[in-house]
């Protein structure tokens, strides 16, 4: 079992006006306010070096781009700052982006010097990523998958072959691809892939056995996704296991259930991610521009986030903190509650990787540390022991890529 | 006025694609090449330009219901496109061309490189060249009805309660979605306009006229000017309280301009 820490890190403010909501493509980065910047940046900072402290496996950064509910427009910052001041930590990109890069040989270095400075922690995960950050970044929408295929196979032989040797394909041409640096761990980082509802990507990433993380859906439809990925195995001709399934959800504990209920409530609050249950999506032809996902794909998107008669919905869209608390899209309660309700998950999805998300939204420092030592304390060991029980290996105990053992991740 | 609408729709396999023809008239041919949002129909434009010539109307590639293959990737490749299906249909050149918009742009990107392929051009709200005030709106950080919205200044006109300014079936949004697609993949980047047409706007030999509508709220008249600047011999005509799809606004007014143009 693999257990990793992640947080979007949004923007804190006390007077964020309601309308606007997650900020996405609506707010001037006027609101920018560069001190309070360096506050937050360096609790997120603070509070991951304690998550590697407290027992955590990894820590997941990501990014988005003019969202004021991701302060991390470019994760390989906070991923090289990591790389220095943590020590066992796995760093978990999920991920970069690849398709808004129009050099995918800079990307290529980058991850390979944070690989080397960081002695081989570094979990470089891809992404293609919304529609805002193609339009932030004016990379064609419509060539997203194509670009995002393209830079992958360039990646994958940047860091495996070695050069000088020519790139020559429809997105991306170089005519000396020789960077220096080259990834610490071989054949290359292991490359992990997030999701929430693209049939296309689980297929996509079986297909190359990457590990799969479903990123705060309801449970019934990760299950859903992890089948495709278990058939598209099958199809393959190798058998996925817990190892190639992760599983993210938000997490928040506390002494009494009282008090976490008060204070888990704050991960729904403040400045939002637009991919979160109870969150309306912003403006639906900036999310999803014409192109940038299949027809069949936009369809299926819709129909997950149409609220049926009850005004439920698939994905959860219009879910309440307490619908989400009852559902289990949100754990929250004492350290015991959590680990049952937790166990209750690892059953139904048995997931290799488990990524915490806890101390977001609204949430103060001092909760996020408060939960996070509770966490360390109680909940991870209880996690590592019902693994053992359920059979739940994660990827440093079964490698994905061959099925066979490989030492188990110190923790 | 009423007209009974007198066209054929078929499906062509010419030029590399399966493409949606849409044509009606007599005598000599005339070619539409339609803008970034498609063509929904034989418009009343259309049937009043029928009169005079034969018209032709083809969806471009990726709009309506024509093929789109992977290797149209700009609007230089789609002017070569067109080329090719005057060719390949086997129009009698030079004929008469009407461009609307990003048709507008490839048939001057056309007529830079091929001074025998036109005898005389109608550029209407033209794409393709950065305007020297303003700056072209943009489709894809607004939604299809707004961009119908913002292509019309009166929001009363026929064709735009006809088509645009009602609930769509949900046939007609998909046809929408198509057509935003095909826009992309040309409009993307440089955001349609082209780096390198002012400089070869003087290569044009075609007798060319510049039809705007005085509220383009699309491509800013400014942008007129430069063409007007460029193509050696341009005359321009503005029409008043009107957006940037004249033919669809005000298609009388339109067609009017464009036959003294096309007949004198």
């Amino acid at each position: 079992m693999f257990i990793g820490h992640f947080t979007e890190e949004p923007w804190q403010v006390d007077n964020w006006p309601d309308e606007w909501g997650t900020g996405i493509h609506k707010v001037s980065n006027a609101e920018y306010d560069p001190k309070r910047a360096a506050n937050l940046y360096n609790r997120y900072l603070d509070e991951k070096i304690y998550a590697e402290e407290v027992g955590f496996d990894g820590l997941m950064v990501n990014e988005h781009h003019s969202a004021p509910f991701c302060m991390n427009g470019v994760a390989n910052v906070q991923a090289s700052i990591l790389a220095r001041i943590t020590s066992k930590v796995k760093i978990l990109l999920l991920g970069n982006i690849l398709p808004i890069h129009d050099d995918p040989l800079w990307l290529a270095e980058q991850l390979a010097m944070i690989d080397v400075i960081s002695r081989g922690r570094l979990i470089p995960g891809i992404v293609r990523g919304s529609g805002g950050e193609s339009i932030s970044h004016n990379i064609p929408p419509h060539y997203n998958r194509e670009r995002f295929e393209e830079a992958h196979d360039f990646l994958i032989k940047t860091w495996t072959t070695p050069g000088p040797f020519r790139w020559e394909s429809k997105h991306y041409q170089y005519r000396y691809v020789n960077p220096w640096a080259v990834p610490y761990q071989k054949p290359h980082p292991p490359i992990w892939v997030p999701g929430t509802s693209s049939r296309e990507t689980v297929e996509w990433c079986a297909r190359h056995r990457y590990p799969y993380v479903m990123l705060s859906t309801q449970l019934e439809l990760t299950r859903e996704m992890f089948k495709v990925y278990y058939e598209t195995a099958e199809e393959e001709g190798y058998a996925a296991g817990p190892q190639h399934m992760g599983y993210m959800f938000f997490v928040h504990v506390e002494e009494t259930k009282a008090r976490a209920m008060e204070v888990g409530r704050t991960l729904t609050q403040g400045v939002r991610s637009p991919f979160d249950p109870g969150v309306q999506r912003p403006i639906p032809w900036i999310m999803s521009p014409p192109g940038l996902n299949s027809r069949k794909a936009v369809a299926l998107r819709r129909q997950m986030t149409a609220p049926d008669a009850t005004g439920k919905t698939r994905a959860g869209a219009l879910a309440s903190f307490e619908d989400q608390v009852a559902t289990r899209g949100m754990i929250v309660g004492t350290p015991e509650q959590c680990v049952e309700d937790i166990r209750y998950i690892m059953e139904y999805l048995r997931p290799g990787i488990i990524i915490f998300r806890t101390g977001d939204g609204a949430m103060d420092h001092e909760s996020q540390m408060r939960t996070l030592k509770l966490m360390g304390e109680e909940v991870l060991p209880a996690m590592r022991e019902i693994a053992k029980e359920l059979d739940l290996p994660g990827p440093y105990e079964v490698d994905p890529a061959t099925n066979e053992a490989v030492e188990a991740l110190a923790s | 006025m009423t007209t009974t609408p007198a066209f054929t729709e078929e499906t062509l396999d010419i030029a590399g694609t399966s493409l949606q023809l849409r044509r009606g008239g007599s005598g000599e041919p005339l070619l539409i090449l339609h803008g970034e949002l498609g063509v929904p129909d034989w418009l009343q434009a259309h049937e009043l330009l029928a009169k005079h010539y034969s018209v032709y109307v083809p969806s471009l590639p990726g709009f309506g219901t024509s093929s789109f293959p992977d290797w149209l990737m700009s609007v230089r490749d789609l002017s070569t496109w067109v080329s090719w299906f005057v060719r390949a249909h086997g129009l009698s050149t030079p004929l008469n061309v009407i461009g609307f918009s990003l048709g507008g742009w490839i048939a001057a990107e056309l007529a830079t490189a091929n001074s025998h392929i036109f005898s005389k051009m109608v550029l209407v709200g033209a794409g393709g060249i950065k305007p020297r005030e303003g700056e072209i709106w943009d489709y894809f950080l607004h939604s299809a009805k707004e961009a119908f919205q913002q292509s019309f200044h009166d929001h009363e006109s026929a064709e735009y309660l006809k088509y645009y300014g009602k609930d769509w079936t949900p046939d007609e949004a998909d046809q929408v979605e198509t057509n935003r697609e095909a826009a992309i993949r040309y409009l993307w980047r440089p955001y349609m306009h082209s780096i390198t047409l002012p400089d070869l706007l003087p290569a044009i030999a075609t007798p060319t006229l510049l039809v705007w509508g005085r509220q383009d709220g699309i491509v800013p008249i400014s942008s007129c000017e430069l063409y007007k600047e460029g193509i050696p011999g341009a005359r321009a005509a503005v029409l008043e309280e009107c957006g940037h799809m004249p033919e669809m606004e005000k298609p009388e007014e339109f067609t009017k301009t464009v036959l003294e143009f096309l007949g004198g």
